[in-house]
């Protein structure tokens, strides 16, 4: 389910990037970042970003759209509201698609987001509208999976998918494969020695089992012999009760 | 379209009768498991028949046993399924009677059997034919041109019947017709093409059921306990080596080795956003009450057993130090 996104993305990203390479001249690109960043179903800005025609815009006057898209990749509302008098203003679909990045950046770090922090962060003031907001901007656009939890007013995160990376997260990625690979080693040694710790357990048991017959069967024998040289010493009328203790 | 022709040079020059690279016509082919257990079962009785006869009668059945001494005998028949656009998915499969002298079926058979499978399963066509053996023999161009009558263009599935432990991959391979041209006549040759498994409900749980064989007695508790951690062990080897390749890759991609590919790394980082995968404090503390629960039955399980050998060990002792106050006499070394 999560490369549906990816999939989906792709083929906008494909068609915005032939866009950007075909235009030239700089109000057309930015024509072209605002309508990317409005675009209701993508998420990913990276490949738009890294594209050498964008970087002309750098230094000109459209350089606020470029810093825009570069808000879009990495960046949330809060880095907005603070900086929002050198960036464009925003069209409503901006907006809405800056708060689905703001959950995508939240849900990055903590699995479970309290409704307060989700409120504070996008700028909603009442628990239903964010609900709202949940489900029918993120959910149903399957960027996020959850469970909505109203009586502990938390969301649950499942599946958020991924935002652009800056390249010092991809360090972070790295080291927490690493640490994960670590672990279920660690994990495969100690399944290991559960194993073998279980067959040898199972072995003592047995060689005590037979250890135990054994002496059953001895103290049986020594009885057997003890009767029969008692056999003899005893009155002639014990020897039916003798007899009986054999068994 | 002198077919009657091409079939007698194909038997005099077999060579370029069999296989080649692999097919262009564009089928997928969906497999399902009970086609692979019938054709082993059929291939596996087929074998276990001609030994039994073997070791009763040596001298007559020697002749009647097959091909070649030594070599399990082919065993043939049909497969049947739905076809649906460019699909073929087989799904059922049944036995079909070679003649050996004329190496051709039974046609009367055949249609038999088409008839009442038809009356069962309705959507089923005749979608080709099987057999076992390690490769595709000269003969089998004859059998798959004589059911092309029945569907224009069957397929032919190959079961390998020899055990190869290294072998990953299933034994069974499927394989369309094509009419190329070689020596500057066209023929019919054997391509090879992919398909995937495809499995219905209670075919999973057969499999899995079958994958899963225990030993007969339910073996001791340490056996059980042992093939139940070797599973887990084995998944968990399986996600270790994935995950090792994924972290190769990113670092590989870090150093600079590997072009940066977004797409993939957006998918990975939202792959580790979901560990730790269950932490939240009502998971702990179902698992700490369950884990309490197990703990408490295995003690109370243990004090009833220390408790009832106490209870025998005290009769033991009641039972054997008793009798010489109740005897009259006892024993010498108590008067």
């Amino acid at each position: 389910m999560a490369m549906d996104a990816e999939r989906r993305q792709a083929e906008l990203i494909a068609q915005f990037s032939a866009q950007a390479a075909a235009l030239s001249s700089a109000p057309q690109l930015a024509a072209l970042v605002l309508e990317a960043t409005s675009h209701p179903a993508l998420f990913a800005f990276s490949e738009l970003l890294t594209l050498p025609a964008l970087s002309k815009l750098a230094g000109t006057q459209y350089a606020s759209s470029l810093d825009l898209l570069r808000l879009f990749a990495y960046g949330t509302l809060k880095d907005y509201k603070s900086n929002s008098g050198s960036l464009p203003a925003l069209l409503p679909d901006q907006v809405r698609k800056l708060k689905q990045l703001s959950v995508l950046t939240l849900a990055e770090s903590t699995k479970i987001l309290p409704y307060d922090q989700l409120m504070q962060e996008l700028d909603v003031s009442n628990v239903r509208e964010l609900e709202d907001f949940l489900i029918n901007e993120c959910m149903y656009s399957g960027i996020v999976r959850g469970k909505l939890d109203q009586l502990r007013r938390c969301f649950e995160v499942q599946f958020a998918a991924g935002r652009d990376l800056t390249p010092d997260q991809l360090t972070n990625m790295i080291e927490t494969l690493s640490d994960w690979l670590g672990t279920s080693d660690s994990l495969l040694h100690q399944i290991q020695e559960k194993i073998k710790w279980a067959d040898t357990m199972s072995e003592v048991n047995k060689k005590h089992q037979k250890e135990f017959e054994d002496r059953v069967e001895e103290a049986k024998k020594s009885i057997k012999l003890n009767n029969l040289s008692r056999q003899t010493s005893t009155y002639g009328g014990m020897t039916t009760f003798s007899l009986n203790l054999e068994e | 379209m002198s077919a009657p022709s091409e079939a007698a040079p194909a038997v005099s020059a077999p060579a370029p009768a069999t296989t080649a690279a692999a097919s262009s016509g564009g089928f997928t082919f969906k497999l399902h498991p009970l086609v692979i257990v019938n054709v082993s079962d059929h291939h596996t009785r087929v074998k276990a028949q001609a030994a039994c006869s073997g070791d009763s009668s040596s001298s007559s059945s020697a002749a009647g046993a097959g091909a070649a001494a030594g070599q399990p005998p082919r065993v043939f028949g049909c497969v049947i399924g739905v076809q649906r656009g460019r699909t073929v998915e087989i799904f059922n499969s049944f036995e079909l009677v070679l003649d050996p002298v004329s190496g051709t079926l039974d046609r009367a058979f055949l249609e038999k059997k088409q008839e009442l499978y038809k009356k069962v399963f309705p959507d089923f066509y005749v979608l080709g034919w099987y057999s076992t053996g390690s490769d595709v023999h000269d003969t089998d161009m004859q059998i798959h041109k004589a059911l092309m009558d029945v569907n224009e263009s069957p397929v032919y599935l190959l079961l390998n019947p020899t055990i190869n432990l290294s072998q990953k991959d299933l034994p069974v391979t499927i394989y369309e017709s094509e009419l190329h041209v070689i020596d500057g006549s066209p023929q019919l040759i054997f391509v090879r093409s992919n398909y995937t498994i495809e499995t219905v409900e209670a075919e999973r749980i057969s499999v899995d059921h079958v994958a899963h064989l225990k030993p007969s007695d339910g073996g001791s508790a340490a056996t059980q306990l042992a093939a139940h951690l070797t599973g887990i062990h084995s998944a968990i080897k399986m996600l270790n080596s994935r995950v090792r390749v994924i972290h190769q890759y990113l670092v590989a991609m870090q150093k600079g080795d590997i072009p940066v590919d977004n797409s993939l790394l957006r998918q990975v980082s939202s792959l580790v956003r979901r560990l730790p995968a269950m932490e939240s404090q009502k998971f702990q503390d179902d698992f700490l009450m369950e884990y309490n629960d197990t703990l408490l039955m295995t003690y109370l399980a243990m004090f009833t057993n220390c408790s009832s050998t106490m209870n025998e060990l005290v009769e033991k002792i009641n039972t054997s130090y008793e009798r010489p106050t109740t005897r009259r006499g006892g024993r010498g070394a108590f008067m």
